[in-house]
């Protein structure tokens, strides 16, 4: 089908079917939109690591060998107040005792419902070390007496300076986070509301993070409305004008939501959940659906001013615009899909995601709003229609004034680009959830009691395979824990090897020089029956699986940055490459590890979907204007644009993350329509000017304002400012810097580039008259 | 003969009876004044995995002297386990661990953990005290053709039951539990044991144990080999010395 029965197609829909037209498309928008039952919004940053990186794949294996091992922590205590009395220990008990008995919960670990081991006169006892509720004075004393005679214990159960409890609750696998969030938090309510408390652990954040980001995108999403609206009320100065483009947007973002849960409900695919990459989505959509009706709207009431009728007026606009418009949809598409090359999962989702949000706001645009164009009476004599607004002069004058000196325009541009490109050097990964707030907000406040007071949140886990009976295999372990715990960070490692060394030292009579792995296998063979006969079996689960072959060396860690904990895991895996591995294959997983993989994830995420956008973007281009020449000019100004927001990214010390990370897509996505905008014209204009002079002058004419007013009203971006992540605020702060370069860039480097090329006579005849 | 005779009299006597008389019928059953087996306990994990452990155990009272020593597996050979229950203190339990040449004494406080990593805890292997339970006749039924009473069995506070309480259905004829069910203390249901046996000397002798574990997906089957009763094993028997090799018979 040829490029004009398409859009004779398109033309006839709106013009001779308006009513037919909005009814399908409200239809098909329901339907795309019925999707948002299905709609899930959950962070979990394990969820973004690819299933054939090492980190996840241990992760998966850990979990089906040993069931959930993902902790939350409940601190809770009065400050300066020991915790060994009484009403503490029996609140400790009671909330113990409910969270145990929820469903959603697979174990609870507390001072209430720990094992005491000893031996006492010849007598291996293992026995309840909190024998019930109520405590008598005797009993909180042995119980103090035992936690001090075995440190290591202490510190899982107790803060620091002993006036708050640590709480360990494991979820069942599969349990939805944000349920077991709201669960502590209402049994927190109940049953510690005397108590300062504190909660941490991967599980809790992700759960808690689901609630902040449902919260977080609804308040965004209204903020970037109503902001737009505003705009758009300024600069086209008719109500029923904007009412139109808000819906074509309220339509396009309700479909994409909803497609998002229609495919997370089809293929269970965890790029379909929402999280808090995402929480950008809407706002981003917003704008996108939004320049597709700036662009339609102002052509055509610049067309119905000149031609007085409203068919004519369609007819052109959709004439001028079909093309461009599909193209700048096309373009934006391909550079979000560009992210299905990011290593991070869950950028392909998003990607999908929003191409098909891009494309649905593209239909509407194209159907919808003529369509309603086409029904509304509009008064000739109305402001919008009849004068030129303040905005649109404004571009007119300045546009003059470039094309006076576009070889200063252009070094100028040059020059702040090489700005921007020193800054790269200093730009700095960031996951690390604690820096997505402020300080003062409950979360890093939070880990940060868990840091100074507690363990600490972060867990570095060991998968060990091999004989978990043998002295060697067990001396080994020992000797990486002990590796693990000289640095500053690390403040406790767990494994099968401290209970055998506990038990060699209980069954020699309580003598710490006994506290170490016995040098025969069959002694550590009599350690395990011995305990089996009379501790639970189950006390071993979470640390060595049925058969002795595989076992878990779990270590605590006081919050590090990314770069920090990238050095010590690389430091880490050298120790047990030279030192350890021989009897035994170690791999590893865990919030430590996660945060060292997603650093090169980010940086490669980054540059594959700059790269990649950048030239699928050019060949779109290239291919649409006939000329690859074309395509190579419409990324001029976008990727100027994207070397001067990561080098300002580095100048200002703002972290690139995997939420950050989707910038040069949106950039290269959002900023290039201007650049199609720009050269559609030109190539219009090319036909009809006679003169090549005024050429440049007449585009700037026709497309100057559009562009600038779609800018303007892309400032909705800036609703992201208000978002209480900070990856997501810094990017609210650099997609409007975005915006305004690549606007700017197009008006300035683009028009200048393209004036002086034009005063070239053979490229002037070669590429622009295609001659 | 005579046990036999004393076993008709008292289940003749059980219809009409309430919970309570039909427990003390259980109690009152004739049992053999000892007894030596060879077990052999298969574990299953929720996995499917399993870990077979085989031991010889000898017995006086009633199960309430015991000594036990381990065959299978190899790990555990030589290991060595003698308990003696008393009504009126814990029961002393102790362990001989040969690479140690140890031997320790271990803890029987609680009663709800698991015996030797089974899904068997030392309440589940214990005999119930009639008067730390409270017992209810529930209707009677038939299972797999046998004629049982079926009680309902609470633990009183007094007996420190890791449970709330149990389902138990007993063959009419011999008196031995056929079947039980037994509920934490949330009232969710715990374990499904199955039990059979065998006649041996004019005594109802339990033959197999098989125990579900509904809430960890676990189970335990324990089969009782080479029974002998009556054999007249000595008290002296039962003393830590003898921990430490097995006897010839």
């Amino acid at each position: 089908m040829s490029e004009k029965r398409i859009k004779d197609w398109f033309m006839s829909q709106s013009l001779d079917h308006p009513k037919r037209t909005i009814i399908i498309t409200l239809l098909i928008s329901i339907l795309m939109g019925s999707g948002l039952q299905f709609f899930k919004i959950e962070d979990d940053m394990m969820k973004m690591i690819p299933e054939d990186i090492d980190t996840r794949r241990v992760w998966e294996e850990v979990k089906e060998e040993f069931g959930n091992t993902e902790m939350i922590f409940v601190a809770f205590g009065e400050r300066g107040t020991s915790a060994y009395n009484r009403e503490a220990m029996a609140e400790l008990w009671d909330f113990t005792e409910v969270v145990e008995a929820s469903p959603l919960i697979e174990e609870v670990i507390s001072l209430s419902n720990m094992n005491r081991m000893e031996s006492v006169d010849d007598f291996l006892e293992v026995d309840d070390l909190v024998p019930s509720r109520d405590l008598n004075s005797n009993e909180i004393v042995s119980i103090k007496n035992y936690l001090d005679g075995n440190p290591d214990i202490k510190k899982r159960v107790l803060g620091k300076h002993g006036d708050f409890f640590n709480v360990v609750v494991k979820p069942q696998e599969g349990s939805n986070d944000q349920a077991v969030v709201k669960l502590l938090h209402e049994y927190a309510d109940t049953h510690l509301q005397e108590y300062e408390v504190h909660f941490g652990g991967p599980p809790y954040l992700t759960g808690l993070v689901g609630d902040l980001i449902r919260v977080d995108m609804v308040v965004l999403i209204r903020i970037g409305l109503l902001g737009m609206v505003l705009i758009l009320l300024w600069s086209l100065r008719s109500f029923i004008g904007v009412g139109m483009i808000v819906a074509v947007i309220v339509l396009s973002l309700g479909s994409m939501m909803g497609a998002m849960g229609w495919i997370y409900n089809l293929t269970k695919s965890d790029n379909f959940v929402f999280t808090i990459m995402n929480t950008s989505m809407p706002i981003i959509l917003l704008t996108i659906a939004n320049s597709d009706g700036v662009h339609f709207l102002t052509k055509f009431f610049k067309k119905l001013r000149q031609t007085k009728d409203k068919r004519k007026a369609i007819e052109m606009s959709m004439h001028s615009l079909m093309l461009p418009i599909f193209l700048t949809s096309i373009t934006t598409s391909a550079a979000f899909l560009s992210l299905l090359f990011a290593p991070i999962e869950v950028m392909a989702g998003y990607g999908y995601t929003i191409a098909i949000g891009i494309m649905w706001a593209w239909i509407l645009s194209t159907t919808l709003l003529p369509s309603l164009i086409m029904l509304t009476n509009w008064k000739m004599d109305s402001k919008a229609i009849s004068h030129p607004g303040l905005l649109e002069r404004m571009v007119d004058n300045i546009g003059k004034e470039i094309l006076k000196a576009p070889r200063l325009v252009l070094t100028a541009g040059l020059i702040v680009v090489l700005i921007g490109a020193y800054g790269l050097s200093a730009l700095n990964v960031e996951v690390n959830i604690k820096t997505f707030f402020d300080e003062e907000h409950a979360i890093p406040q939070s880990l940060s009691f868990l840091d100074d007071e507690m363990v600490g949140s972060m867990d570095y886990t060991f998968r060990i395979e091999g004989d978990l009976k043998d002295p060697k295999t067990l001396k080994k372990m020992v000797r990486l824990q002990e590796y693990m715990e000289e640095h500053p960070k690390i403040s406790i490692s767990i494994s099968i090897a401290d209970i055998i060394k506990q038990m060699h030292r209980t069954i020699m009579d309580d003598d710490p020089v006994f506290e170490t792995i016995p040098d025969e296998r069959d002694k550590v063979n009599n350690l395990f029956t011995m305990y089996s006969m009379s501790g639970d079996p189950d006390d071993f689960s979470s640390l060595v699986n049925y058969d002795y072959t595989v076992g878990l060396v779990t270590v605590m860690s006081k919050n590090m940055s990314t770069q920090a904990a990238e050095i010590y895991v690389g430091e880490v895996k050298k120790f047990i490459e030279q030192e350890i591995n021989g009897e035994m294959e170690i791999t590893t997983t865990g919030m430590l590890p996660v945060l060292g993989d997603m650093v090169d994830m980010v940086i490669s995420s980054s540059f594959r979907s700059i790269f990649a956008s950048i030239i699928v973007v050019s060949l779109i281009a290239g291919f649409f204007f006939r000329r690859i020449g074309w395509g190579l000019l419409a990324v001029i100004p976008l990727s100027s644009a994207v070397i001067l927001n990561f080098g300002f990214m580095g100048l200002f010390n703002i972290d690139l993350n995997h939420v950050t990370a989707v910038l040069s897509s949106v950039i290269i996505g959002v900023g290039v329509d201007f650049a199609i905008h720009y050269i559609s014209q030109y190539r219009r204009s090319v036909k009809t000017v006679k003169d090549p002079d005024i050429l440049s002058r007449e585009v700037i004419d026709e497309v100057g304002y559009p562009i600038v007013l779609d800018a303007l009203s892309n400032m909705a971006f800036a609703a992201l400012l208000f978002s209480q992540f900070l990856p997501v605020r810094h990017m609210g702060g650099l997609m409007v810097f975005a915006m305004i370069s690549t606007s700017v860039g197009t008006l300035t480097l683009l028009a200048s580039v393209m004036e002086l090329l034009r005063r070239n006579k053979k490229i002037y005849n070669r590429l622009i008259r295609g001659n | 003969m005579k046990k036999r005779i004393i076993l008709l009299l008292i289940i003749s006597s059980a219809f009409g009876q309430t919970g309570i008389e039909i427990a003390k019928m259980v109690d009152a059953k004739p049992s053999p004044k000892d007894m030596s087996n060879t077990t052999r306990m298969v574990l299953t994990n929720a996995k499917g995995k399993s870990r077979t452990n085989v031991m010889v155990s000898k017995s006086l009272d009633g199960n309430k002297k015991q000594i036990i020593w381990f065959l299978e597996p190899k790990d555990d050979k030589g290991v060595a386990f003698l308990k003696i229950e008393h009504s009126d203190k814990d029961d002393e339990m102790r362990m001989w661990l040969p690479a140690f040449k140890k031997i320790r004494r271990i803890s029987s406080k609680k009663k709800g953990d698991s015996f030797m990593g089974s899904d068997l805890s030392y309440e589940d292997l214990s005999n119930r005290d009639l008067d730390e339970n409270e017992y209810i006749r529930l209707d009677d039924e038939t299972i797999n053709g046998v004629d049982c009473f079926v009680l309902e069995i609470t633990p009183k506070k007094e007996a420190k039951s890791s449970y709330i309480k149990h389902t138990s259905w007993i063959d009419k004829n011999s008196l031995m539990a056929v079947k039980e069910k037994s509920y934490d203390k949330s009232g969710a249901l715990k374990k499904k044991k199955e039990f059979s046996h065998r006649e041996m000397k004019g005594y109802f002798v339990m033959k197999r144990v098989f125990v579900e574990d509904v809430q960890k997906n676990r189970t335990t089957e324990v089969a009782f080999e080479d029974v002998q009763v009556d054999m007249g094993i000595q008290a002296s028997l039962f003393q830590e010395k003898n921990l430490k090799r097995l006897p010839r018979n």
